[in-house]
């Protein structure tokens, strides 16, 4: 019988890079920048690291397959590295291996990075993914503006918002993070804007503008786990324990078939009831923070309801009435999310996990939350229709 | 001599305006825009071959051939055999026999006339996406289109009673291999050797053949660009009491090898049972076929689409829809299209035919198919379905910006995200009712490779 990874994996340290448009850095020199990081902050030799989960999406613009270009990066001691790709669950997906490799007992400590470098295609917004030969053949030449959009569409229809209403909301929701990254170093994103600047800006895929969409950011972060014995050893009294990590892979139900009414996505209602099961969290609503997968403004309010955050039709107005601001009852991307941290795909999930641990262990500097005891962090790979979604939740 | 069963007619939606084309290049070429109204302009994802494949699902109903002919003069592909595309997108038999009529815009009526010589069901597919030199006479002239017949030895529109077809070195138009514009000699010489002259005889050989007299003709559909040369034409051939089929130029503009079909098509409504119709084309000589109405043809509705377009007044998206401009597609816009033919014949009937599978314990409509469970065939084209999901976005490349696409819900089951095409794609919204078309899906910018699929576009029928 499964008794789940509660309790059972600490974070030792973390790292992250600068986020943002890198020009002078490539991936290896990202995963440096992370990596050196977070060796100071655990204070360990690199030789006790006993195996390693290396994170990225893009093949053609990134450093390439397999875990090679990571180890040779880092100069790794001779330990298996393993490459994972998950859309943008992928940094999840790599911190996953390596809370894995720690609970069986396998190694003591494990790394998990996620780099992306992505500003070196020419053009903004992502590149198209490659899926194989036969997709493409039938599949329309889509991008990911116009994959939300259509949950925005299915949202303000199921549940009768005005266009006015949501795109206010949606406005309201990346206002706020441009107002937490402003204190956020690291962030790619660090000027504050108006509702109305939002709600005016140029349409990208209708209704998504252009405020609505996060940026994509070369960036690295990365993760040190190991058991809470070690941890405490090694000088924390109270480490940040794994409370929970789920992944949900669509299976096809909601692209192929006809129960899903695109309101809403499937795969973070299931991981994230999982994820509660697991961690033994019976309201949501008293975790600390949040750290949502905010590609758009619509997948920050349709998540919050997906989590439980919100009734389902009621995101929109309790963004507005300011519930998951820097001040509010359930703080939301304080670090900025996608929206202004940035989004370097593979690297977007680790970096997450950075920032609760930062506020759990009292180290986010201007923008730590009072008293915060447990953190939730959610990855959403792919299109509302067809996706890969983490919840990952941790704690005191 | 066999039967013309059924026609069928397929118009692309977007109508220039002859007055748009005038102002656009009638500073640097006398005659530019030429004429009154409005010819078609295929959208850019129409081609000869989809404009055929439309035009084929029309005429043959759900029936099956023995044999397709793809007739136009601009084939996608000069190798490999287009027929074979279509055949396949219309999910005919193996057994087929397919081949391409090319050359001339008289491929249709020689390919008719070869299959009307016998009783065979045979498919003739016509469709032309044509392309003139901007600002040319032709340019205005023409438009795109595509007609397809269905012969066979069962009641239908039509008896054909005789036929010839005569062939000469008459190079009224030529173009050279490789080249896409065509040169017309002078247009005099047109009409008084060609029209005036071969025509007739072709006529007077075909109604010797049917043991008809010539006076006795009720209709004669004639495709010719030059404007006036039809009633001499008839003259000539003693036709006097013919009535002439309208050419339609003020509407889609003379469209090639699909021509002699869509003026028979829209003829239709005015021809009685028992009348006799002489069907007639120019193209290195001539033929003329002479035919007899039967009942099919009482309360006919004529040409779908005719009055029904959407006007355009750029004529800049016709060089643009021509790849006839360098523009700026941006970096997303260089995007290789692989060939991949091994995955691509391997998935031929899905990607063509538009087949999904029915899984028969659970009733799963899947596409792309499972190819790996005893799953029945499930073919979706003439399905349709409504929309669930839908977006206009603005950063996808897209040869007509926004890139509209979204879930479609399959009636009958199943769920797929589909391009939505035509000119007013980014009107539709959650819950309309859509139906499929044949389209391209990519053209790879470098190599000229083309791929095709099934798109959804609004459908007017269902409610």
């Amino acid at each position: 019988m499964a008794t789940g990874l509660k309790d059972k994996v600490a974070i030792l340290s973390m790292g992250c890079s600068r986020f943002g448009e890198r020009w002078d850095m490539g991936q290896e020199d990202l995963m440096r920048e992370a990596y050196a990081e977070a060796l100071t902050r655990a204070g360990i030799d690199p030789q006790a690291i006993g195996a390693a989960w290396y994170s990225s999406h893009y093949d053609d613009i990134g450093a390439g397959k397999s875990g090679v270009p990571m180890a040779m990066a880092l100069d790794l001691p001779d330990i298996g590295v393993t490459r994972v790709e998950n859309f943008c669950a992928g940094g999840t997906e790599a911190f996953r291996g390596a809370v894995f490799a720690v609970a069986s007992g396998s190694v003591d400590i494990a790394l998990a990075m996620g780099v992306e470098k992505l500003k070196d295609t020419g053009f903004a917004g992502l590149p198209t993914a490659s899926r194989g030969m036969l997709v493409p053949m039938y599949l329309p030449t889509h991008t990911n503006p116009g994959n939300f959009a259509q949950l925005a569409r299915a949202y303000e229809a199921v549940h009768g918002i005005a266009r006015s209403d949501l795109k206010r909301a949606m406005a309201h929701t990346s206002m706020k993070s441009h107002a937490n990254a402003v204190a956020n170093e690291k962030a790619h994103l660090r000027k504050p804007i108006t509702i109305e600047q939002a709600v005016q800006a140029p349409l990208v895929a209708d209704p998504l503008g252009l405020f609505d969409c996060c940026p994509v950011s070369d960036g690295a972060a990365c993760a040190l786990v190991t058991t809470p014995e070690i941890a405490r050893a090694l000088g924390q009294a109270e480490p940040v324990l794994v409370k929970a990590i789920q992944i949900v892979t669509s299976n096809g139900w909601e692209a192929q078939q006809q129960g899903w009414n695109g309101a809403y996505v499937h795969t973070t209602r299931r991981a994230a009831a999982a994820a509660y099961a697991e961690a033994g969290i019976a309201d949501p609503r008293r975790i600390s923070l949040t750290e949502l997968h905010d590609c758009f403004s619509i997948t920050e309010l349709v998540t919050l309801e997906d989590l439980s955050l919100a009734e389902p039709g009621t995101a929109w107005r309790a963004m507005l009435d300011g519930r998951f601001g820097a001040d509010g009852a359930q703080p939301c991307q304080i670090d900025g999310g996608l929206k202004c941290f940035g989004h370097p795909v593979g690297a977007s999930g680790l970096r997450m996990l950075y920032e609760a641990w930062l506020q759990l262990t009292g180290q986010a500097g201007p923008r730590q939350l009072g008293t915060a005891s447990t953190a939730l962090t959610h990855n959403l790979g792919g299109a509302p229709a067809q996706n890969v979604c983490s919840v990952t939740i941790v704690g005191l | 001599m066999g039967n013309i069963i059924r026609i069928g007619a397929c118009l692309p939606r977007l109508r220039l305006d002859r007055r748009a084309m005038a102002q656009a290049m009638g500073w640097l070429v006398q005659g530019a825009g030429a004429g009154r109204g409005t010819r078609t302009l295929g959208f850019w994802d129409e081609d000869s071959v989809t404009l055929a494949v439309e035009a084929a699902r029309a005429a043959l109903a759900g029936d099956r051939a023995e044999s397709l002919s793809f007739c136009t003069t601009t084939p996608p592909f000069a190798e490999p055999q287009n027929a074979a595309l279509i055949r396949a997108a219309l999910r005919l038999p193996g057994l087929c026999r397919t081949q391409d009529c090319t050359g001339t815009p008289r491929a249709t009526l020689l390919a008719l006339h070869a299959a009307l010589e016998t009783d065979a069901t045979a498919l003739i597919a016509a469709g032309d996406r044509l392309v003139a030199q901007a600002g040319s006479l032709a340019e205005a002239r023409m438009g795109d289109g595509g007609a397809a017949v269905l012969t066979g030895p069962g009641e239908g529109l039509f008896t054909c009673l005789g036929g010839a077809s005569l062939s000469l070195p008459f190079l009224h138009r030529s173009r050279a291999s490789g080249s896409d514009t065509a040169l017309d000699w002078e247009e005099r010489w047109q009409r008084e050797a060609g029209y005036q002259t071969q025509i007739p005889a072709a006529i007077a050989a075909a109604l010797d053949r049917a043991g008809v007299a010539a006076e006795a003709v009720d209709h004669l559909v004639l495709p010719c660009p030059i404007p006036g040369t039809g009633a001499a034409v008839a003259r000539n051939a003693g036709l006097g009491n013919a009535r002439l089929a309208a050419d339609l130029a003020d509407h889609c503009g003379d469209t090639g090898t699909a021509h002699p079909l869509m003026m028979l098509a829209a003829a239709l409504p005015q021809v009685a049972p028992g009348q006799l119709v002489v069907l007639a084309q120019l193209g290195q000589g001539a033929t003329a076929l002479v035919l007899r109405a039967g009942e099919a043809v009482r309360n006919h509705p004529g040409l779908p689409g005719l009055d029904t377009g959407i006007p355009e007044s750029n004529y800049l998206k016709l060089l643009a829809f021509q790849d006839r401009l360098d523009w700026d597609r941006g970096l997303r816009g260089r995007y290789i299209v692989p060939e991949a033919q091994s995955t691509a014949f391997r998935n031929a009937e899905a990607l063509l035919g538009f087949v999904a599978s029915r899984d028969p314990s659970t009733g799963q409509i899947r596409f792309p198919p499972r190819a790996d469970e005893a799953g029945e065939v499930w073919p979706l084209a003439d399905r349709g379905g409504r929309l669930a999901t839908v977006t206009a976005d603005r950063l996808a490349y897209s040869r007509h910006p926004p890139s509209c696409y979204g879930l479609v819900d399959l009636n009958g089951g199943g769920r797929l995200m589909m391009d939505l095409t035509d000119p007013d794609a980014a009107e539709l919204a959650v819950g309309d009712a859509l139906h499929f078309v044949f389209r391209v899906k990519d053209i790879d910018q470098n190599s000229g490779f083309r791929r095709y699929f099934w798109k959804a576009v609004r459908d007017t029928a269902q409610v």
